[in-house]
């Protein structure tokens, strides 16, 4: 009978306990036989063998209920049909050699039954690992699935670059991107895909930098084989080890998009600064004109004076000179009020230079003293000296302070004290410059403080009520800010900032 | 020009210094001495009015006028002759200022030798 596990024994109960009783039955009854035949061959009559033997085996495989069956129908058949004849302490003897078998069987039999238990328990714990195991490695294979699916279906160009500046895998996008197969493109050199100019220039530092273990990326326009494009790349180090960089994971989008309707919009914002600032410029026309006439009316006096010295009798060559001399410092100066009326009408570019702000306030001065004038206003300057120059445009700069002062200026129209204009520059704290522009005129509701740079706010006669609204636009960019307060008892006062320590740009 | 030894002079009032040099300059070459005021009130507070043989004034600058000069030392009875010269002449401030007295009323810039007869004729008187 052979034993195949406890789940064949399983199936069907009624079955396997009947199979289970018949193995008692049928073990001991083998034992009888054996013995018996080995009586007819007069051997030793081993029935006690036998029969341990099938206690044994029915303990084993019948379990402890059966084996004691087994062993009481052992002393049965022993008392009946092996030595019946012995004398009652023999038998006992024999009995109780069954009867102690049979409880060291009980023994081995729980023993076995514990093993089979936790022989169970591990089997069905490996089974849990092993179907975790497998699910594992079944979402791992889905995860990697995934991930070259990234690789395969990102719209961004992905790719790993060696450290030979050669590419050692791409992803589809490059085929779109370049119309060229992707394996054409593996093992080329990045300067035959994108040119030896742009390679050396603006890729290879990048790369050189994150072959050095740094994540690095930049955005910008490039010209290459592809044209002018505004194109994202980011290069984050492949490591084999912890000290090993391998290639870089090069990603790339092309933004040319986005970056033209941003320049649109940077650009539209400059026609609209430029517009205020014709619109101003317009408005100065008369003061202008006359800023312009003074030195050049100076010249032609000079001038005058320098042809009497030498139409004289008596030629005053040194006064003639001295004569000349003004004509040409006057004719200078009618020239340099020109030069600056037409920088600031100028559409051009924003151009950020670094610039002596001072400087800029007074050429600002100049330009503006008439119009003051016009209106008996005095333009008063209060400039530190030692201020460091700041990396800005000059002509939004004046600009703003255009604006400002032309602000002051109509504050005050109206006004009976005195009509001063204050322009103050100093240096601020955190590496910034302020410069403020303060009248004596009507002075600023609390209300207004932040209503006045709105779009379209003006409480002017004339005017859209843009001027504010660009000025803060411009000292934004610059990183400033613009901001006013009620100078009580008069008037109110504008400050603004420049910072002058840019702050690293990637 | 009046050879009577008084020491009369020339005053001349702009808040443009340029002009003010330019104007003593050309005086000079004509033998003509002036004094250069860079405003209104410092002319008027400088008590020199009495000895004043002509004026020449800029109109517009910031405080007091060139117009309101003219009838400040009207008020006064100091009559000085002027000669106006001016970037911003229209015809009616013209009118206005030559119904005032002035001697004559000039754009900017100006003939030099319409200027030089002008203080001439302005002296003579």
């Amino acid at each position: 009978m052979k034993h195949q596990g406890k789940t064949s024994w399983t199936d069907g109960k009624a079955r396997s306990i009947g199979l289970r009783y018949g193995l008692a039955l049928i073990s001991v009854a083998a034992a009888a036989g054996l013995a018996r035949a080995f009586l007819h061959f007069h051997l030793p009559q081993p029935f006690t063998a036998f029969a341990l033997s099938a206690i044994a085996v029915t303990f084993w495989y019948g379990g402890m209920k059966l084996g004691i069956l087994a062993a009481l129908l052992s002393i049965v058949v022993r008392g009946r049909f092996f030595e019946a004849d012995t004398n009652t302490e023999s038998r006992l003897l024999y009995d109780l050699v069954f009867l102690v078998f049979a409880l060291l069987m009980t023994r081995v039999a729980r023993t076995r039954n514990d093993l089979e238990t936790r022989v169970a328990e591990r089997t069905e714990e490996l089974t849990r690992s092993n179907d975790n195991l497998r699910r594992e490695i079944a979402e791992r294979n889905h995860a990697e699935y995934l991930t070259s699916k990234v690789f395969d279906c990102s719209p961004d160009a992905v790719s790993i670059v060696g450290t030979d500046y050669r590419y050692k895998r791409v992803n589809p996008a490059y085929e779109r991107v370049w119309r060229r197969p992707v394996e054409s493109i593996v093992g080329m050199h990045l300067a035959d895909l994108w040119g030896m100019q742009l390679f050396s220039n603006k890729l290879r530092p990048f790369l050189d930098r994150c072959f050095a273990g740094e994540d690095v990326s930049f955005a910008d326009w490039i010209d290459g084989s592809l044209g002018h494009r505004y194109v994202a790349i980011s290069y984050s180090p492949l490591r084999s080890s912890p000290q090993r960089v391998e290639g870089a994971l090069v990603i790339g989008r092309d933004l040319t998009e986005y970056a033209l309707e941003s320049e649109a919009l940077r650009q539209a914002q400059a026609d609209l600064a430029h517009a205020s600032r014709m619109t101003t410029m317009g408005e100065l026309t008369a003061s202008l004109a006359h800023e312009v006439n003074q030195p050049i009316a100076g010249a032609v006096t000079y001038a005058s004076t320098c042809v009497r010295w030498l139409t004289r009798d008596d030629p005053d060559l040194g006064e003639a000179r001295q004569a000349a001399s003004e004509v040409v410092r006057n004719a200078k100066r009618a020239s340099d009020i020109i030069n600056r009326i037409r920088s600031i009408s100028k559409k051009d570019e924003s151009k950020r230079q670094l610039i002596d702000v001072n400087e800029v306030i007074r050429e600002i001065v100049t330009l503006l003293h008439n119009e003051a004038s016009r209106y008996s206003i005095s333009i008063r300057t209060d400039l530190n000296a030692n201020l460091p120059n700041v990396m800005a445009d000059s002509v939004q700069v004046q600009q703003v302070m255009m604006n400002l002062i032309m602000n002051g200026i109509d504050a005050m129209k109206d006004v009976d004290r005195a009509r001063e204009v204050t322009i103050r520059s100093q240096s601020g704290a955190d590496h910034q410059l302020v410069i403020s522009v303060s009248d004596a005129g009507v002075g600023l509701p609390s209300q207004q403080r932040e209503q006045i740079f709105n779009a379209f706010f003006t409480t002017k006669s004339h005017g859209v009520g843009m001027g504010l609204r660009i000025s803060r636009s411009i000292v934004e960019s610059h990183g400033g800010r613009l901001w006013a307060t009620d100078n009580s008892p008069q008037g109110a006062t504008f400050y603004f900032t420049l910072p002058t320590k840019v702050a690293n740009g990637g | 020009m009046r050879p009577d030894g008084e020491s009369k002079f020339i005053a001349i009032v702009d808040d443009d210094g340029s002009m003010r040099s330019a104007l003593q300059g050309l005086l000079k070459a004509v033998g003509l001495s002036s004094r250069a005021f860079e405003s209104a009130e410092d002319f008027l507070r400088s008590g020199h009015q009495r000895e004043t043989a002509c004026l020449i004034a800029d109109i517009r600058m910031p405080g007091m006028s060139g117009l309101e000069l003219q009838a400040r030392l009207n008020a006064e009875r100091c009559r000085i002759p002027t000669i106006f010269i001016t970037a911003h002449g229209d015809e009616e401030m013209r009118l206005q200022a030559l119904r005032a007295g002035a001697v004559e009323f000039l754009p900017k810039p100006f003939d030099d030798e319409v200027l030089v007869e002008s203080v001439r004729a302005a002296l003579d008187r």
